[in-house]
């Protein structure tokens, strides 16, 4: 991937174990998440009714909006209840203790 | 928000949801006018788009599975009726949706 | 004469169309609009849906008889109004 497509949106340290945090690379609505010491990037927004997710529940892998409670797998970005609906992943890179996004979405996804 | 902008708001948030779905909304469009209205009242007294023929029970976990639009939580009755139970969406290939029943689950062997 | 009760909601275009279709065939019936009703009412009432395995409105009993969802054939059936429906 060519250098310019990644986007610096925070340090990593700022990132702790289950803990979520919006970033806006480019303006773009990202929610990064850090769980079983992985780092996540999503779509920050529900793709319900487009409610700001990072105000949400995280427990393990599990995302629910604070809206209407739709649930969703932080690895795959799947909702839960119906997996044809999902968030789009971004991918994340770490370098010099900085967190990278890249808003190519990922492959397969 | 006007309550005719709202309408449109939500049809926009619930097309882009029902159409992985296999849903589309009803080709009824008086039908479709009133229930998105019902909707957007319903938003403005509780804050949530809910059903319009279905209970609000005052139970977090279940009234949410009322929201609008409600298919991924009762997909198989759904599936099976081949429409939504306030008829605002149904399946993609449905022209003519009057002749669509409302049947409860047990009528079609869900509990 | 047959007893009509139902329960509704003041908000679903079905129940509406319930309430309509007993209306035109000049036929009484008590109603109550579940989301109109106190704390105590809508208690009661979802006990009912609930032991009948009721999901939604409209919800009527005709006789002994309950019928979830608008079911205008069944409920001409069980008036024996079969060959009289309004349409």
């Amino acid at each position: 991937m060519p250098a310019k497509d990644w986007t610096y949106v925070m340090d990593e340290a700022a990132l702790p174990e289950g803990k979520m945090t919006p970033v806006y690379p480019s303006g773009v609505n990202v929610l990064m998440a850090r769980v079983g010491g992985a780092v996540y990037a999503l779509e920050g927004k529900c793709a319900h009714m487009g409610c700001p997710l990072f105000n949400g529940m995280l427990e393990g892998v599990i995302l629910t909006c604070p809206c209407h409670d739709w649930r969703f797998n932080i690895r795959t970005g799947e909702f839960i209840d119906a997996p044809e609906l999902r968030l789009k992943m971004y991918q994340t890179r770490t370098e010099d203790g900085k967190l990278f996004v890249s808003l190519g979405q990922m492959e397969g996804l | 928000m006007s309550v005719e902008s709202r309408k449109k708001a939500l049809h926009y948030f619930f097309d882009k949801v029902v159409g992985p779905l296999g849903y589309k909304f009803t080709p009824d469009s008086d039908l479709m006018d009133f229930l998105l209205e019902q909707e957007v009242m319903l938003e403005q007294k509780h804050g949530i788009p809910f059903c319009p023929c279905q209970p609000l029970r005052h139970d977090r976990s279940r009234d949410m599975q009322i929201v609008c639009p409600c298919i991924p939580f009762h997909r198989k009755h759904f599936d099976a009726i081949r429409r939504c139970w306030c008829g605002l969406f149904v399946h993609k290939d449905v022209t003519d949706p009057d002749s669509l029943p409302q049947i409860p689950p047990w009528e079609v062997g869900l509990d | 004469m047959k007893k009509i009760s139902m329960y509704t909601l003041s908000t679903c275009p079905w129940c509406r169309k319930t309430k309509k279709f007993f209306t035109e065939h000049n036929i009484p019936f008590d109603f109550i609009d579940y989301d109109l009703a106190d704390e105590a009412t809508q208690k009661r009432i979802m006990e009912e849906l609930d032991a009948n395995g009721a999901n939604g409105f409209p919800f009527v009993r005709i006789d002994g008889e309950v019928i979830v969802g608008y079911n205008p054939e069944r409920y001409a059936r069980l008036m024996g109004l079969e060959g009289a429906l309004v349409k």
